[in-house]
């Protein structure tokens, strides 16, 4: 029984310049207590996906296909239906800590405000459990620092100010945006660290979108490689790095640093992301693929396998 | 926060020093003075005017005489043109009907302009968005100095609804139409800007967070949006009262409500130093601090700001 | 236009069209297509070209100068004085039984010129100021900064009515007074984009190529900076007219004969309660149709080249 499916997504978006197909018919699934990857280069549509999933899209953004959690369909829910799933059910952590937290307000009483409202506490309870809150996310002094203003906090102490606001309610699925992309390296680590430290610790589903591979091999128990709006490959996350199976995984991996390869060269993907004003009629990766042949210009594949699933007429095992 | 209006004040006494000092050499230095008429006045008589006025003594003296007086005594000094009024007078009469009226127009501004942009920004390309476009377009085209006359027009000389000018002791009817006609623009001006920045504001990532939150849009307007949303509105209000101060003059004139602005003016025309430089240093009191009003309520807003002061 | 001002000295405007010009090369050609689909610009365009050529031209068709005085219509201008083609007043006579036709060409004259003249000089200097300013940075930085602080604080009105009373009414006093109240037209935003492109690679390369920092600032900063002058001069314009206007209708501004919008809308205030109304109506038609005119030029040459921010 999963924890969330999304079937059949696509998200476009009417803009001065034409309509533009960010993501397209995309399906998948999380399980309860599972750690998903949503990889993708900027542009990709994997953090639409995740605004789909809270309703938090633009206006201009038209979303058909469904986004099931227990049992009900997120995109037919009212207004007032889908705010008592965000951040109780589904909680999300934002890619900028900078300006994710509003400046205007002590970091206390932005924690307080959500469990003041979906459970229903008082304002001594609530201030109870937001030190709580920052006391898991590792924030020292937390009974002082909670009547602190956002700017008094060092970018990874906000970050942690981000993921106890989404922890706070113990939600059975976070969505983290790039929750790190923001911060230095060695506050990257750390944040890391929590994250998997408290997902193991309340044993909530992840769905972590990032571009940073590295980030994904850590971490997750599975991945899914997005492209120009489509799904390109899910795996789980050992297979995918040992052997991916779709050419712009391969690529992508490829384009990655590796320090036990300080010999192997680093190459960049030639190319640049496909055009979304033009729905999709065969797969977006054709033009910049070393292996495209005619047909891949002309259809677009679906996404099959067992574990490990690609959408491509050519996948690298069956080249070598 | 103490600490800081403290500094504010000691740079604004300097700050109209150097002003009253400007003015006043600017006045004296330029040609034709309080007594100069068609007719010369015999050397005798003018002799004894001058040193009534104390104008026969060098000017730095003179200077310094004037700037001790308003120190130590708050003494304005004599009127040159208007005999037996002091310029402590001419102010007591005219600033509480000036002050008056504009506190009203200000009220006005406030309290239409603010909710008018919330309005606008949440209910984009409705009928009040359209309107406030007109509006601003109009505060373009209107300024006091037309509109002014096109209400009397209307108000007084069409309906015969309100009375086309004087005071009667600050009635509201005697109110309404320059408070009016000195807010309108600026009330346009607020309210664009207040629909402008909610606009921004509400697309700004941190409204995004708390409506991941659950929070209802209202909780969110309220608890979350409208501070920030205020702050470009409160920076524009610091040039708007010295614009007003500016209409001031004009309302008036237009309106020969008895205010300072009338004095003014009337002080340009008959060279009369003593009422100038009164009014000027008024005016510049008044607007130093508003500014400074101004400056700590942004501070108590903006948690940044109040940290660095 | 306070407002859209304000917005337009924002740091996130500085940067928004700072980095979309640097970094698109098409900007200037997209800009020009923006503002030539603007109906109300262009149409705007042509009013304010036909308000120059009648200010220009107007007095060819004109029958009576603008200080001649009509002694036939005198003492019964309510009756006689109206507008009409057949004694020549087009416009009808003022309260004196001056031609108002002759007046409102003489009155666009002097406010288009005290507009233009003025406004364009302002933002020069202010914009030159602001250059400087956020080229060195430093001491003079907050010099300048601290004399427009406090320059904002003090009602322009003061200066303005206390220097007019006391040095004369002459055009050119007034374009002089006008550029001296306004010397901080344009400072901010050019001071902010100059301080952000003082540090750009081709500033360093001019500065390894021995240029001296005068040059650097106009030769190749000003290009950069050009578009800001372009917009805000577009903003300061209306904003003269209508300062200028005010004076005069204060009586302190512009010496009789000559006269100015503000002027004209001043008498004809003063006498609309005796029923000759055409003395204010076509005065104020004209400053109306100056004010919407360049309103909608300056929002549109904004939308052109800022098209994030259309309000």
């Amino acid at each position: 029984m999963s924890l969330l499916s999304v079937q059949d997504l696509a998200i476009r978006f009417s803009t001065g310049d034409g309509t533009v197909h960010a993501v397209n018919n995309v399906s998948f699934d999380i399980a309860p207590g599972e750690k998903v990857a949503l990889v993708g280069e900027s542009g990709s549509g994997k953090s639409q996906i995740a605004l789909s999933i809270m309703g938090l899209l633009a206006k201009n953004a038209q979303v058909s296909g469904r986004i099931l959690h227990e049992g009900r369909d997120l995109l037919t829910l009212s207004q007032d239906a889908l705010n008592k799933v965000r951040a109780k059910k589904i909680a999300m952590i934002f890619q900028d800590p900078m300006s994710a937290l509003n400046p205007y307000m002590r970091v206390g009483r932005q924690l307080t405000e959500i469990v003041e409202l979906h459970e229903g506490l008082g304002r001594a309870d609530a201030r109870k459990r937001a030190i709580e809150a920052m006391e898991a996310v590792q924030i020292p002094d937390a009974k002082n620092r909670i009547d602190a203003y956002p700017h008094e906090f060092s970018g990874g102490m906000r970050q942690r100010i981000v993921i106890a606001m989404a922890l706070i309610c113990k939600p059975g699925l976070i969505l983290a945006d790039e929750p790190t992309t923001a911060l230095d390296v060695t506050v990257q680590a750390q944040i890391m660290r929590l994250l998997d430290e408290i997902q193991s610790e309340l044993n909530t589903a992840v769905l972590l979108i990032t571009h940073d591979l590295g980030v994904v091999a850590g971490f997750c128990d599975r991945s899914m490689v997005l492209y120009g709006g489509r799904m390109m490959e899910t795996a789980p996350t050992k297979d995918l790095f040992a052997a991916p199976s779709h050419p712009y995984t391969r690529g992508l991996l490829r384009a990655v640093p590796n320090i036990n390869d300080a010999a192997g060269e680093l190459r960049a993907i030639p190319g640049s992301p496909p055009n979304q004003l033009r729905p999709l009629t065969h797969c977006p990766f054709a033009a910049r693929c070393v292996d495209a042949v005619e047909q891949c210009r002309s259809t677009l594949p679906e996404l099959t396998g067992e574990a490990t699933k690609r959408a491509c007429l050519r996948p690298v095992e069956a080249l070598s | 926060m103490f600490n800081y209006s403290v500094r504010r004040l000691l740079t604004a006494v300097p700050t109209i020093l150097i002003l009253i000092v400007f003015a006043f050499y600017l006045m004296r230095l330029a040609p034709g003075g309080p007594f100069t008429s068609e007719k010369p006045l015999p050397p005798a008589v003018m002799e004894n005017v001058l040193k009534r006025y104390g104008m026969d003594e060098p000017l730095h003296m003179q200077l310094f005489t004037y700037i001790k007086n308003i120190v130590c005594c708050f003494d304005f000094g004599p009127s040159f043109s208007q005999k037996d009024r002091s310029v402590n007078d001419i102010i007591a009469q005219g600033f509480p009907v000036t002050l008056t009226y504009g506190f009203w127009s200000a009220v006005f501004v406030l309290v239409l302009g603010i909710p008018l942009g919330i309005i606008a920004a949440l209910r984009h390309n409705s009928f009040w968005d359209y309107l406030m476009t007109g509006l601003a377009i109009f505060s373009q085209i209107f300024p006091n100095f037309v509109l002014a006359p096109l209400m009397v027009l209307l108000f007084t000389l069409s309906w015969g609804l309100l009375p086309g000018g004087g005071w009667n002791g600050g009635q509201w009817q005697y109110i309404v139409m320059p408070a009016i006609a000195l807010g309108t623009s600026y009330m346009a001006g607020v309210a664009r800007l207040t629909r402008g920045s909610l606009l921004e504001v509400l697309n700004s990532p941190f409204i995004r967070t708390a409506r991941a939150k659950g929070l209802p849009e209202r909780t969110i307007l309220i608890r979350h949006a409208l501070k920030p949303a205020l702050l470009p509105t409160l920076t524009y209000m610091g040039p708007v009262f010295v614009y007003m101060i500016t209409g001031s003059v004009f309302i008036d004139v237009f309106f020969s409500t008895g205010g300072i602005g009338q004095d003014f003016i009337d002080g340009a025309y008959s060279r009369d130093y003593s009422v100038l430089l009164g009014l000027a240093i008024i005016y510049c009191v008044l607007t130093f601090s508003i500014n400074l009003v101004l400056d700590l309520l942004y501070a108590w807003i903006d948690p940044k700001v109040r940290d660095s002061l | 236009m306070t407002s859209a001002k304000a917005r337009l000295q924002s740091q996130a405007f500085v940067e928004d069209v700072a980095e979309e010009m640097l970094s698109s090369r098409s900007f200037w050609a997209d800009a020009r297509a923006r503002f030539f689909k603007n109906r109300m610009a262009l149409v705007s365009v042509f009013m304010l070209f036909l308000l120059v050529l009648f200010a220009i031209f107007g007095n060819v068709i004109a029958q009576w100068s603008y200080e001649e005085i009509d002694w036939n219509l005198l003492g019964m201008i309510k009756e006689e004085g109206g507008p009409s083609i057949a004694n020549g007043h087009y416009f009808g006579v003022d309260e004196l039984g001056r031609d108002m036709y002759a007046r409102v060409v003489q009155g666009s004259r002097t406010s288009l010129l005290v507009g233009f003249v003025a406004g364009i000089a302002s933002v020069l200097i202010g914009s030159t100021i602001g250059a400087f300013a956020g080229y060195f940075g430093g001491r003079f930085d907050s010099i300048v900064m601290g004399g427009y602080t406090i320059w904002l604080s003090v009602p322009y009105i003061i200066f303005f009515v206390v220097w007019q009373a006391f040095f004369g009414r002459s055009l050119g006093q007034m374009i002089l007074v006008i550029v001296l109240v306004n010397w901080t037209a344009g400072l901010l935003i050019v001071r902010g984009q100059v301080m952000m492109l003082r540090n750009r690679e081709f500033v360093d390369a001019a500065r390894m190529l021995g240029l001296s920092d005068v040059a650097i600032i106009f030769r190749h900063i000003a290009p950069n900076i050009l578009w800001v002058v372009v917009i805000y001069t577009s903003m300061v314009v209306p904003e003269v007219i209508m300062m200028e206007s005010l004076v005069s209708f204060l009586g302190v501004g512009i010496q009789e004969p000559n006269t100015s919008w503000g002027a004209l809308i001043s008498e004809g205030a003063s006498t609309m309660t005796f029923g000759t109304l055409w003395q204010l109506a076509f005065p104020a038609a004209f400053f109306v149709i100056a004010q919407v005119s360049l309103y909608y030029i300056g929002d549109g040459l904004r939308d052109a080249l800022d098209p994030k921010d259309r309000l």
